[in-house]
């Protein structure tokens, strides 16, 4: 029916739309940083947390060293024969004192520290272990042996990693119902800057929807534009941030390894916007015009 | 061709600036609208040109009641009418080849044989060396020019002019008539509103007077202006 007709005015300086692709620049970083903040989050915490399921840790504490050694091994060959563990590993004490160092400091550990003797027992993961009846069958050799499955301080961990993960999940949806009522601001704005213009067009018998198409498309520019500078900057920002932290948090926590698939949906953010913005703009314009006569 | 059933107007629920107005135009007809400013001529324009609509009263055109017509269905009866508005009302950021040619992209129309066919109109209309100049950098007259040109391009079964020659030297105004004429014996049905006494004496057809919102009389047939001018 109608083609599609840009009859508006190219954007002066003064105008008010002239800021929107800077909006949505904005507004696309924002989204992209909460975005990767949620994925990294969870692809980092579920890699994390998977290589510690299927993982009991046993704990011996005592004075006497040499006792605990003892009830280690033989703690060991208990656990051996036990169905359902794959194999049983007494930490050696150089490796928990690495695992201590970063904390208590080089050099500050020494031979009257009660360093705990350690195992590290990895379970079938297809078959379920009963901790609370390994650990009655390992309490025979001493009283003083503790397991930890991890589950108890791993929910702990869930509730926190999700709950984070919402709120970026939040601030997106937030980040979202903003940039409409800006699309919605800036389209009002715009037609009665060229409520004139619009005027003229129907008396010569323009549709509603050459009208609305002329909108439709300069805001969905808007969006592009705006939208490709922000996902731009936001990639810099997101590589620059996580060689920072691997330089200072190197060694101390296992990074997590970037999610390059996951991390390839911020590309279509902003065409996400840009039809975001279109279709505000369309029935933004739609709705105004059905008020006029 | 336009048919006024007891039409009053009012703007924004104020009082009636048009009071129970009646009249009926043949097609093909041509009428000058006069009165005193104030009057309301402007106004009856703006409900035939379907700008507005009536408080009371049928406007039949084209064989429909306009004033109940749907938001959907102006465009296309819009499209059938030619406005000179008493303001011009261009687009200040089109040229004048542009803003002539607006109809006729409104309608769907591109390419080349739009501009030939504008250019043609607007050098008829003594605008050969203005074409591509802006609006904001006309004369009044010129604009008047320019204004007249975009409501006559698409040829429109009626043609409304408000005070279409009032910046224009009488010369010019003379020959801003003839046109309208000539678009009149092409089966155009054009109602003029006018101060322009002596043109409308000149011209001699039809007058619609108004005063203070009433219809006062019809009076007049079309004299032979051709042979005049
Ligand atoms: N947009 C408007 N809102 C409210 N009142 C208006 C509006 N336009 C015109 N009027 C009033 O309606 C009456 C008729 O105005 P109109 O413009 O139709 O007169 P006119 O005959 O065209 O005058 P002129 O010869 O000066 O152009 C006037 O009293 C005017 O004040
Ligand atoms: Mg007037």
């Amino acid at each position: 029916m109608s083609k599609s007709f840009d009859f508006l005015p190219h954007v002066k300086s003064r105008e008010a739309t002239k800021l929107l692709p800077w909006v949505m620049a904005i507004m696309v970083y924002l989204s992209a940083l909460a975005a990767t903040g949620s994925l990294l989050l969870h692809s980092g915490f579920d890699d994390w947390a998977n290589s510690l399921q299927g993982r009991v840790t046993v704990q011996i504490i005592g004075e006497d060293r040499d006792l605990i050694h003892l009830q280690a091994l033989e703690i060991k060959e208990v656990l051996r024969k036990t169905p359902g563990i794959r194999s049983v590993r007494i930490i050696p004490d150089d490796e928990i004192t690495a695992l201590l160092e970063p904390w208590l400091g080089v050099g500050n550990i020494t031979d009257d520290l009660p360093i705990p003797m350690m195992l590290d027992v990895e379970t079938d993961v297809d078959s379920y272990v009963n901790l609370e009846a390994l650990e009655a069958k390992v309490k025979q050799v001493t009283d003083t042996v503790y397991l930890d499955d991890h589950a108890r301080w791993l929910s702990h961990f869930y509730t926190l990693a999700y709950t984070i993960e919402y709120t970026a999940l939040g601030i997106l949806i937030m980040i979202l119902l903003a940039s409409i009522s800006i699309v919605i601001f800036g389209t009002k704005s715009s037609m009665a800057e060229h409520k004139n213009i619009i005027e003229i067009m129907h008396l010569m018998g323009a549709h509603d929807q050459m009208i609305a198409q002329a909108y439709q498309k300069r805001f969905m520019q808007y969006g592009l534009k705006g939208g490709f500078y922000g996902l731009i900057i936001a990639l810099l920002t997101v590589y620059g941030l996580l060689n920072l932290v691997q330089n200072i948090a190197g060694g101390l926590v296992e990074m997590p390894s970037l999610p390059y698939l996951k991390l390839s949906i911020l590309l279509i953010f902003p065409f996400i916007f840009a039809a975001l913005a279109m279709m505000t703009a369309r029935i933004t314009v739609l709705r105004e015009l059905g008020r006029m006569v | 061709m336009v048919e006024f059933r007891n039409v009053s107007m009012s703007y924004d629920k104020g009082s009636d600036v048009l009071k129970d107005i009646s009249f009926k135009l043949e097609p093909g007809s041509m009428h000058f609208l006069t009165g005193p400013s104030g009057a309301g001529k402007t106004s009856l324009l703006k409900l035939m040109y379907l700008a507005h609509r009536p408080s009371r009263g049928e406007i039949i055109m084209f064989g429909q009641d306009v004033s109940k017509a749907s938001r959907t269905e102006l465009p296309k009866l819009r499209r059938r009418i030619g406005v000179v508005f008493q303001d011009f009302r261009l687009l200040d950021h089109m040229s004048a080849v542009e803003n002539v040619a607006l109809p006729l992209r409104i309608a769907g129309g591109s390419g080349p044989q739009i501009n030939e066919h504008v250019e043609e109109l607007l050098r008829w209309v003594g605008l050969d060396d203005r074409m591509n100049a802006n609006p904001s950098t006309l004369s009044g007259g010129e604009k008047q020019r320019v204004a007249i040109a975009r409501a006559v391009i698409r040829r429109p079964d009626i043609l409304l002019a408000d005070e279409p020659t009032g910046n224009v030297d009488p010369e010019m105004g003379e020959r801003l008539m003839y046109l309208f004429v000539e678009l009149n014996k092409l089966g155009t049905t054009i109602v003029i509103a006018t101060h322009d006494t002596g043109l409308v004496e000149k011209i001699g057809a039809s007058k619609l007077h108004l005063e203070g919102g009433n219809l006062l009389h019809i009076e007049g047939t079309m004299n032979d202006f051709e042979e005049e001018s």
